[in-house]
């Protein structure tokens, strides 16, 4: 599917302008690095980098969490009453919606998901770290 | 398609934190500013039995691009005095803000967990070192203190008439209000060693 690998929009980029427009508030430093290029990743939830701004670590441990995310089951929405919203965009799920299903059972819709799941492993409900056991298996193997 | 989320969420957001009861008991209160959905103004009612009670606080809220993916700017506008806040620029230090937050947090959960924080102070994780360091070496001065900033900032209950004596004080010799409260807040409400310090 490969839509964790999607190219980032400008909004990705403007976050790492972080402070901009609100002066007001400015306690954090300037951003140290140059004005990003490319897809942006985030190696750990506060860090976003541009592509070639990763190190070798940071680019292998991306790599390997989008190989994690693929492996995690998707399907279709069936209509199911237990899960009526995807809690990301807290938009009602439609019957045929591609969700993507975490080891705890919150479903989610796909494109909200990943995105999420490639600033932080863990399910965005109760916190559950996605599955270490998975990310186990997969390093083993 | 971000920014799309973002907006769209806090507009679903918004009718839910007019629909619940917090509204309706007066705790927790969010607004627009302006027509777009990325800059809110929040209010929070000081907790029960706090030295907040009475008072209500107002936060700047900005929504970034990125959210939920990222969470919300929150800063204190009404002046207070609590450990993890600075009582300088309102800056928070609350974990759900920064490393904790989660996809699935609302503008309600971070308000009410801000009411929670305002509850129970964490000094050794503090924002401010001088509000903790107070809030340490001496809780009875710390209550005071935050009480006086919740009638002085936060439209709490009428102030300490001590307090207001010893600022009148300072404000006699020429201090403006806002530095003869800080200085006295940092000072323990001791007189002489605030003048001391401001006329150093």
């Amino acid at each position: 599917m490969g839509n964790c690998l999607k190219r980032s929009s400008s909004d990705d980029i403007s976050l790492l302008r972080g402070s901009d427009g609100n002066s007001e508030v400015q306690t954090d430093p300037p951003p140290p690095y140059p004005e990003p290029v490319g897809p942006v990743y985030y190696p750990s939830p506060n860090i976003s980098r541009s592509v070639n701004q990763l190190t070798e670590e940071e680019q292998i441990k991306i790599a390997k969490r989008m190989g994690l995310i693929q492996h995690l089951p998707t399907g279709t929405y069936d209509g199911c009453k237990k899960n009526r919203e995807c809690v990301i965009c807290m938009v009602e799920f439609i019957v045929g919606d591609n969700v993507r299903y975490l080891p705890c059972m919150h479903i989610y819709h796909v494109h909200c998901i990943d995105d999420w799941l490639m600033r932080s492993f863990t399910c965005p409900s109760c916190m559950e770290p996605v599955d270490a056991a998975l990310l186990t298996s997969y390093e083993t193997s | 398609m971000a920014a799309n989320i973002a907006a769209q969420r806090i507009k679903r957001e918004f009718k839910e934190v007019i629909r619940s009861e917090e509204v309706a008991k007066c705790a927790i209160k969010v607004e627009l500013v302006g027509d777009s959905y990325t800059e809110l103004r929040g209010e929070i009612g000081g907790p029960p039995d706090t030295p907040y009670e009475g008072g209500v606080f107002t936060l700047d809220i900005k929504i970034p691009d990125t959210y939920p993916f990222n969470p919300p700017k929150v800063r204190f506008v009404s002046k207070i005095w609590h450990p993890n806040i600075s009582s300088v620029t309102g800056a928070i230090c609350l974990d759900i803000l920064q490393d904790q937050w989660a996809a699935a947090m609302t503008l309600r959960t971070v308000l009410l967990s801000l009411q929670a924080l305002m509850a129970s102070p964490e000094p050794d994780d503090p924002q401010d070192a001088v509000v903790a360091k107070q809030y340490k070496e001496n809780l009875a001065i710390f209550e005071r203190t935050a009480r006086f900033w919740t009638s002085t900032y936060a439209g709490g209950p009428p102030a300490d008439d001590d307090c207001s004596r010893k600022i009148s004080r300072l404000m006699d010799m020429g201090v403006d209000r806002e530095t003869a409260c800080v200085a006295l807040s940092t000072y323990n409400w001791d007189l002489e060693r605030s003048t001391e310090q401001i006329f150093s």
